[in-house]
């Protein structure tokens, strides 16, 4: 996809590290024991801190709702916050909504199963139907803020989050809204992780207490990310607001030859920092890490993926960037680059003030 | 001048539904006036007792095993390939297309209530991993992309009842910015107890069948099915000299930031979203000579679609022709915004407005001319397909004739 770059303004979180604002400068996180459903044996993962989201976020009414869209409301509120936007400023009719889910409200659509169990199809609960629905979480957000542009929510495999990012910033090159908020986040439920169990895909870690090994599967992960979007040209007369990274080019597949499509994308430019994404890999043995330094070779720091983030199947890509934006502080050209098991590949072009 | 680089052509379309498989087909069932809703007991899940529209006999998928797809998966697979066809070209020059699917189901199809209570011993059943593997919504995506081996840009979108129409509006925008030279884009939904049974909780299905925008609708009944659009810029088309079915002249996308299950009773963010796609499309409401309207047959949804339509196209010369096509088909969900793009461009081609099937006595609206009776035939050059959704989403697409 073509430039001109879209800065990223504001950044907001619900995550291990609990509800932040702002950039996540917190040190490596550790995964804590499973206690939500009960287990032969100790279960671990990176689990959300349990929170009201009423202290964090005032007025807030989520006792209805999916876990991930209480976070979706507690994220895309403290992002907002961390841009520094009156919405009583904004034309909400002109602000749009991207989230990017692999599983949406999982816990909800768990609870509507047990329903049916318990009573049969003809006696499910009303309220709970409609709050099942991936798209729950944007809609909330929508409806907590009044944003009154497009509302979308997305999905993919692996770049779910990348995804995203890439359509939120179409939108505004097009002029078909003015900012955006976009999300990307997953809860973690129990036929999740027992599903990730029985296939055999989970580190050993999330069995014992020892220090996070990384090979031979991944730790799961649960959490939503929101960035606020905005174009060059509202944020230069908006006083006081800063641009964490502008995004540029980029590029999502399901197959090719990514060396040579991120070659031809960066052309002459040298990215001084490349920021890997991944999911459902051991980040130990990252193939996006590899990648990387075939591409810009191994003199360029390289963040390898995050633990935490490579938890969430496919929603992660917020976080990945959001900790690789933390955590090195250089500034000039940024790649942003994510892969999957079957040549699928994501990239993003970033330049970091 | 038209700039044939920004200028979104349709040169395919593919449908499964329960006429059959294909446009013609579609288009021989709704013109003859014959409904596909039809008394189901028991057949979705013991003890459901409605109206729904089913497609029957279904058959194996080509060239692919059957066991990794859930049923809206075979849908959207079944489509493309239509929609392939129809654009006259094979599957090996989709290698570097996108992919746009919806859905809102994913592959709740197969899964069961079982897996609540015990979600290990669940998967422990034959197949049981495979079955619950495709239940992530992206699976629809990746369904039709690995079976035809595409490998452009992949994405699902879940949106509720809109879901379909903004798969159309995101590739065309995806397009405009040269994500990938062509897009297949859809959506898909069959029938399945966890739907039948929410909308059921929710009081919204009507027993019989539906009739929409009437005074005395009593709700919405389910149906399934998918429709997908080969869509490409008009330099693209032009350039394989390829047969243009329609040209996508406007999109727009809005929500009403209201409530979870009901429209803002005034239409507002729909009648934004009608001005807005008429505002891309560069045309007056004047010059719209149909919409294909969400009408699902609810009372909330329909008054307040009504009092979109009044806004929106208030000042016209002549009230705005208005139908609901779900009085044939059902409301497919995730695919409704999909099939009925499809129905649009088939009246914008053949000139014939469809009208609503049991509208007897109208909801009084002085700037909708309710269409009901005969099938009218008339030039069309222009024509919009109005979705909306739980949520507040709307998504309007407007479809012109080639020949314009």
């Amino acid at each position: 996809m073509n430039s001109p770059s879209v800065p990223i303004t504001g950044i907001g979180s619900v995550s291990p590290y609990g509800p932040l604002a702002g950039l996540i400068q917190q040190g490596p996180l550790e995964p804590t024991d499973v206690t939500a459903w009960t287990s032969a044996g100790q279960r671990r993962a990176f689990l959300v801190p349990p929170f009201r989201p009423a202290t964090v976020v005032p007025g807030l009414k989520t006792r209805r709702l999916d876990r991930l869209s209480a976070w979706a409301l507690v994220a895309s509120s403290l992002a907002l916050q961390d841009a520094g936007i009156d919405l009583n400023l904004v034309d909400r009719s002109r602000v749009a909504v991207f989230f990017a889910t692999a599983f949406g409200c999982v816990e909800l659509t768990e609870a509507f199963y047990l329903s049916a169990a318990a009573n049969g199809w003809n006696g499910t609960d009303p309220i709970t139907f409609p709050e099942t629905l991936a798209s729950a979480p944007a809609s909330h957000v929508s409806m907590f803020h009044g944003l009154r542009g497009p509302n979308i929510t997305v999905s993919n495999k692996y770049f779910g989050g990348e995804s995203a990012i890439l359509q939120a910033t179409c939108l505004l090159r097009q002029g078909q809204a003015d900012l955006a908020i976009v999300l990307a986040g997953d809860a973690l439920s129990r036929s999740l992780y027992s599903w990730y169990e029985e296939a055999g895909l989970l580190s050993p870690a999330c069995y014992n207490s020892h220090p996070v090994s990384e090979s031979g599967g991944f730790i799961p992960g649960e959490g939503v990310a929101a960035v606020v979007l905005e174009p060059s040209a509202r944020i230069n007369v908006r006083p006081n607001a800063r641009s964490y990274a502008r995004i540029g080019a980029g590029r999502w597949a399901a197959g090719g030859q990514p060396v040579n499509i991120i070659r031809q994308m960066l052309a002459a430019s040298v990215p001084n920092l490349t920021i890997c994404g991944g999911n459902g890999v051991p980040c130990a043995t990252s193939p996006t890490a590899t990648l990387a330094r075939e591409i810009v070779g191994d003199g360029v720091a390289i963040t390898e993926p995050h633990a935490f983030a490579t938890g969430l199947a496919g929603s992660g890509a917020l976080f990945h960037l959001i900790l690789g934006v933390s955590s090195r502080r250089v500034s000039g050209a940024a790649l942003f680059l994510s892969t999957a098991r079957n040549n699928g590949f994501a990239v993003l072009l970033l330049e970091l003030p | 001048m038209t700039d044939t680089h920004k200028t979104i052509v349709v040169t395919g379309v593919g449908v499964v539904s329960p006429y059959g498989i294909g446009l013609d087909c579609l288009q021989a069932g709704m013109l003859s006036g014959k409904s596909c809703l039809q008394r189901t007991k028991d057949d979705v899940y013991p003890g459901f007792e409605g109206t729904t529209a089913q497609i029957r006999g279904l058959g194996p998928l080509a060239g692919g095993s059957n066991s990794q797809h859930s049923r809206t998966d075979q849908l959207a697979v079944m489509a493309t390939q239509d929609a392939m066809v129809s654009s006259g070209l094979d599957s090996s020059a989709f290698r570097d297309s996108g992919i746009v699917m919806a859905s809102t189901l994913g592959g709740l199809t197969e899964i069961d209530a079982g897996i609540a209570k015990d979600p290990a011993a669940w998967y422990r059943r034959p197949a049981g991993l495979l079955r619950a593997a495709s239940y992530p919504f992206a699976h629809v995506a990746d369904a039709v992309g690995d079976h035809f081996r595409i490998q452009g840009p992949r994405c699902a979108v879940s949106v509720a009842c809109a879901s379909g129409a903004m798969a159309i509006a995101l590739a065309a925008n995806m397009l405009l910015d040269g994500a990938a030279p062509i897009f297949l884009a859809g959506g898909s939904d069959p029938l399945c107890p966890f739907t039948l049974s929410g909308f059921n909780s929710l009081q919204a299905l009507d027993p019989n069948p539906c009739s929409p925008f009437d005074q005395n609708r009593k709700g919405v009944n389910l149906g399934e099915g998918s429709a997908v659009l080969v869509l490409e810029t008009l330099a693209g088309a032009i350039a394989r000299n390829a047969d243009v079915l329609a040209v996508l002249r406007g999109w727009a996308m809005t929500n009403d930031a209201f409530h979870s299950t009901a429209p803002q009773n005034q239409g507002e963010g729909l009648a934004d979203c009608i001005c807005l796609s008429m505002e891309m499309a560069e045309v007056r409401r004047d010059d719209i000579g149909y919409v294909n309207a969400h009408g699902t047959g609810t009372p909330l949804n329909d008054s307040a679609e009504a009092n979109a339509y009044e806004t929106a196209f208030r000042g016209r010369n002549r009230p705005i022709p208005v139908s609901s096509t779900k009085s044939y088909l059902g409301h497919c969900l995730g695919a409704a915004g999909a099939i009925e793009a499809a129905i649009t461009i088939m009246a914008v081609r053949s000139g014939t407005l469809l009208p609503t099937l049991r509208l007897s006595d109208p909801i009084e609206s002085p700037g909708v001319d309710w269409l009901r009776g005969e099938v009218k035939r008339q030039p069309l050059p222009l024509a919009m397909s109005a979705s909306s959704g739980f949520g507040g989403s709307n998504t309007v697409l407007v479809f012109g004739s080639a020949r314009s």
